[in-house]
């Protein structure tokens, strides 16, 4: 019908509609669009075809520009109710007033390109979307690479103490960062922090503040200078509105000594005996304003007690109705003895946020506890009875002379012919562990030997002169690995000390390096 | 180097079952010594060979290495390598070091040998 007409109409005017005129009489009009809610929609929402400017009488920004820009009628181009579009038209080129004719063609032929140009619409607007999407996806693919690289692949190992620590990417990757920092004497630092703001822009200024965190730990030994160095460091680096919340604290492996500091991040909980002990430390987040002091928090951990250190993404996490996970929440949690607290408060979380949640920040859990073992070895180290002290030349099979002598001096102690094997293998194993390793096999060069008894322990030190080297790890024994030549005895020999005696301890000084095999006497200690 | 405190005497058990009777330590100097033992053991082609160690007075992780290395001999060889006469202690010590989950361990030889 619509065609019908328009030949009709053609064929009155004797031509097409620009027959006979030249088309430098024509003049296309600028796109005015109409803002949602303005007097104009409405009027051509509801005028069901053609609009003429002239009868409009509206208070209307765009209808001034639309009527500056010579337009006569509108058509407006409506679809499932909205306003899709319009079409502006100039006067006449015949300079006739539209007509009731022409303005019927016109609605009809709206009616026709509406649902057109809504689909191109849709079309256009999901085509910018996915674009939008891939660029995300590829940003955070960049930030998650950035932050995995940084966070440390292996956990500290420490006899006497056990470290874990748990990392869990959001899907936009927050800017969660932990680290483990040696540092001489036996201490270690321990870093928690997020960088506020997600992305690739986080990540970066994780990586630079971990940098800044990693130098100023080898400069001081107070956790409060290390946060305002860092601080000053970093304000003058990271852009604006963003900030990083940070805790740093600083380990004493031998005597159980934390001293820490908080640049505004969670509190730290320590599970202790009598219940959960937060340990506040007041400090302004890294990066806002240079020349901040942090307060420092000391704290001595006796054994089985365990410092659980978090990020806002685990007391933020929210449960189906809305409802937050908190800090009484995970207070609680700290306060119930659990075998693994890393899997327990996981655990904890995910069942409190449901099985559907989509995580909403990064999660990050470090969790630090001294065994309880450490605690007797704490009480044999250099205390007690010095029953006997002596050395032997780093020569291989020299092992077996300390082993003796060891063996006569703790004879009066009466272990039993198990435990004294016991002790016997694991003295012989770390006197050659320092003979070929610590000494490297130089005769010239010694293994101290001491022989400490308290009423509940005997405490055996083997002395180096390797303290600067590294300590190789034991193996767990893997038959077919050697087998394969892939495994030596020698890390077997330090996998079995560990067997052997109750605890193992080690120091080092920057020149030796003490091993300290503990053994409970029999009947001391439960 | 100090010299391997040890002795390795081979005898015949059963027919085609050798016993090593290994008096002292095992450590990393026995090497000598049991290859030559493992060796005059398995000469002409036997069923097993059953290390004796009621004489042990000790051994350290060098030696537990020369086991596995015995072991492997033994099975490019193609016989069973057996154990017996072993102290708690070392039984604990083959155990730990899952060594016992290829060499065979017995209390004593009669179980060993009839265990062939």
């Amino acid at each position: 019908m619509m065609l019908e007409r328009l030949r009709r109409r053609r064929s009155e005017n004797g031509g097409g509609p620009a027959a006979g005129t030249p088309l430098s009489q024509t003049r296309l009009i600028d796109p005015i669009p109409i803002p949602p809610g303005d007097p104009l929609e409405t009027v051509l929402l509801s005028a069901g075809g053609p609009v003429g400017v002239a009868d409009l009488e509206l208070v209307s920004g765009t209808l001034d520009a639309v009527r500056a820009a010579g337009v006569e009628l509108i058509v407006p181009l409506i679809g499932q109710g909205e306003l899709i579009g319009a079409l502006y038209l100039g006067p006449r080129l015949s300079d006739q007033p539209y007509s009731s004719d022409d303005r019927r063609l016109l609605g009809g032929l709206a009616a026709q390109v509406a649902p057109a140009m809504r689909v191109a619409q849709l079309i256009r607007e999901q085509q910018a979307e996915a674009k939008e999407r891939e660029r995300i996806e590829q940003e955070l693919k960049v930030a998650a690479l950035i932050q995995q690289t940084l966070l440390p692949k292996e956990l500290p190992s420490i006899p006497g103490w056990h470290v874990s620590a748990f990392y869990r990417p959001a899907r936009a990757v927050g800017g969660d960062f932990y680290d483990f920092i040696p540092l001489a004497d036996g201490r270690l630092g321990v870093v928690i922090g997020d960088v506020t703001d997600k992305g690739v822009p986080a990540a970066l200024v994780m990586a630079t503040c971990r940098s800044m965190l990693r130098s100023a730990a080898q400069k001081h030994d107070s956790p409060s200078k290390v946060l305002a160095e860092v601080n000053d460091a970093l304000v003058p680096e990271i852009p604006a509105a963003m900030f990083v919340t940070c805790l740093y604290a600083i380990i004493d492996t031998g005597a159980g000594d934390v001293v820490l500091a908080n640049a505004g991040h969670n509190l730290p909980y320590m599970q202790t005996e009598d219940g959960v002990v937060e340990l506040r430390a007041a400090g302004m987040p890294l990066g806002l304003m240079p020349g901040m002091d942090y307060e420092e928090k000391r704290y001595t951990m006796g054994s089985g007690e365990t410092m659980v250190l978090t990020s806002d993404g685990i007391t933020e996490a929210h449960d189906p109705d809305g409802e937050m996970y908190g800090f009484g929440r995970l207070m609680a949690r700290v306060a119930r003895r659990a075998d693994d607290m890393v899997v327990a408060l996981v655990d904890d979380l995910e069942s409190f946020a449901g099985p559907d949640a989509e995580q909403e920040d990064d999660i990050t859990l470090v969790v630090v506890r001294r065994s309880h073992s450490a605690q007797v070895s704490a009480m044999a180290f250099g205390a007690g009875e010095l029953l006997d002290s002596f050395a032997v030349r780093s020569e291989e099979g020299n092992e077996r002379a300390a082993v003796t002598r060891m063996a006569e001096a703790v004879a009066p102690l009466g272990f039993d012919r198990r435990d004294l094997e016991r002790l016997q293998t694991a003295v012989a194993e770390t006197v050659m562990n320092a003979i070929e390793h610590g000494n490297e096999g130089r005769p010239e060069l010694e293994v101290g030997v001491e022989v400490w008894a308290t009423d509940d322990v005997v405490s055996v030190r083997v002395t180096d002169q390797g303290g600067a080297r590294e300590i190789p790890e034991p193996q767990t024994p893997d038959l077919e690995a050697k087998l394969a030549g892939l495994q030596t005895p020698r890390g077997w020999g330090l996998f079995l000390v560990e067997k052997m005696v109750d605890d193992v301890r080690s120091t080092s000084d920057g020149s030796t390096h003490t091993v300290e095999l503990i053994m409970k006497r029999k009947g001391a200690l439960r | 180097m100090p010299s391997a405190n040890v002795t390795m005497t081979v005898r015949e058990a059963a027919p085609r079952v050798r016993v090593v009777d290994i008096v002292g330590e095992i450590t990393a100097f026995s090497e000598e010594e049991i290859t030559r033992a493992h060796e005059e053991a398995a000469r002409g082609g036997v069923d097993a060979v059953i290390l004796n160690f009621e004489g042990l007075d000790y051994m350290n992780s060098g030696g537990i290495g020369l086991l596995v290395t015995t072991l492997i001999r033994a099975q490019r060889s193609g016989h069973r390598l057996l154990a017996c006469g072993l102290t708690d202690h070392y039984r604990q010590i083959l155990a730990l070091t899952r060594i016992d989950e290829a060499i065979e361990v017995f209390d004593d030889e009669a179980s060993a040998v009839a265990a062939v």
